[in-house]
């Protein structure tokens, strides 16, 4: 029998999208194009040519190992493009992705990246081209909202802040706005540099969709011991009590 | 049980469950100053830069966060936060009742309304090195300790004495 991985426990509706994030299989939600993305991310002009650290690998004659045999490069690697980065903040109020679902995502599914996983953000570093293809994946993915969302490169302040009137996260860069017709639409990139023309990012999902798509559990949401007065907690609490254990019987060791 | 003076002043504070848009503030506003017995009133929120404080786009303007002018008691001011919280001083408490229907009549969101303490009576050191001695204790907690004195808007005309010397 083929081995299948197992990503996360519990039935809840949160661990089930936590599984989902952590595999890969990832529900598609919109189409973003591929210049919208790289102006967003603002590293380089959309149509611009990459810039790279290193000749690409086949002109630079690697020594013969086997490592380098067996692993085949990425696409930016093999190019020598420049490391460079994209950073998501999401808001506490059920964003779908949390910083450590990202980085899950990101360290399960993305090859040659490096996930960095901060309390109200999340950056993934990786050669420019593999950047690009990964932060496209996660926009069109049911990773992102575009209202609890942002890709903010500097400034990040806004995840745990209350929502805007309008069911926006808070930027204090104003890097997306709500439209009239209802869609968000980014007007800066990810650092507060305004855009040649504003990117239709989509319909922000409903309350409720948000809610039926988070990885977050909450008090007033999903609980993560499951459904209140189950007689037995859901487990997701039952393996976390055990990690913790062994962690701590692993920790406490008297000489 | 001690029975509560209704002619003492009270401190309240309002905080609605979103971040205000600039309308929906000046409305809330007008309404609380319609509302009367209004001593002192501090807007509390995150701030709204008017261009990016750091980064690689330094310097780039925010035109979102300018000129958001909102006009209270005939009286135009520029917001410099995100309305998220309103605390105030009201001259005692049969004010109220009619505050509370105020924030419902202004209001699109659900919010939390409290009597409280909320403004600190004592000057601190960041007073005293923003304003000197300070004659009038209404000014004390009106601004955040780090913000600069011009953050307070003085919409009531009289007996509040600020010096305005730049330091």
């Amino acid at each position: 029998m083929a081995y299948k991985p197992q990503f996360y426990p519990g039935s809840t509706s949160v661990g089930i999208n936590r599984r989902k994030h952590m595999s890969g299989n990832l529900e598609k939600l919109r189409d973003i194009p591929e210049a919208d993305v790289t102006a967003i991310m603002g590293h380089r002009a959309p149509g611009a040519d990459y810039s790279s650290t290193h000749p690409p690998l086949k002109e630079m004659g690697e020594p013969d190992c086997p490592v380098r045999q067996i692993v085949a490069p990425t696409a930016g690697a093999a190019a020598g493009d420049r490391v460079r980065y994209s950073q998501w903040t999401d808001s506490m109020y059920f964003a779908p992705s949390t910083p450590y679902w990202r980085s899950y995502w990101g360290a399960i599914n993305c090859k040659g990246c490096d996930p960095g996983t901060l309390s109200g953000r999340q950056i993934i570093e990786a050669r420019e081209r593999d950047i690009e293809a990964y932060t496209k994946t996660q926009y069109d993915s049911e990773m992102t909202d575009v209202a609890l969302c942002s890709m903010r490169g500097c400034t990040v302040h806004g995840h745990s802040l209350r929502l805007e009137e309008n069911g926006m996260q808070f930027d204090m860069l104003a890097r997306t706005e709500m439209g009239k017709d209802g869609n968000v639409y980014a007007v800066k990139d990810q650092v507060g540099i305004p855009l040649d023309k504003k990117v239709n990012l989509g319909k922000p999902m409903t309350e409720a969709e948000a809610k039926k798509r988070t990885t977050i559990f909450r008090a007033d949401g999903v609980p993560m011991c499951g459904a209140v007065g189950a007689r037995k907690y859901d487990e997701a609490v039952e393996a976390l009590h055990h990690m913790w254990e062994l962690r701590s019987k692993w920790g406490f060791r008297p000489e | 049980m001690v029975t509560e003076s209704d002619t003492e002043s009270i401190q309240v504070e309002i905080v609605p469950s979103r971040f205000l848009m600039p309308a929906s503030a000046q409305r809330l506003l007008n309404e609380i100053y319609g509302n009367g017995g209004l001593i002192r009133i501090m807007i509390h929120g995150p701030n709204l830069p008017r261009s990016v404080p750091y980064g690689p786009g330094r310097g780039a303007p925010i035109e979102e966060n300018r000129d958001l002018l909102i006009e209270v008691g005939g009286q135009a001011f520029e917001l410099c936060v995100k309305v998220g919280r309103i605390r105030l001083e009201l001259e005692s408490a049969k004010y109220f009742d009619g505050l509370k229907a105020a924030c419902e009549r202004a209001l699109p969101i659900s919010f939390q309304i409290r009597r409280g303490k909320f403004f600190h009576t004592r000057q601190t050191i960041t007073d005293y090195a923003k304003f000197g001695k300070v004659e009038d204790t209404r000014i004390l907690g009106l601004i955040d300790p780090r913000a600069k004195k011009d953050r307070m808007a003085i919409l009531s005309e009289e007996k509040v004495t600020i010096h305005d010397e730049e330091r």
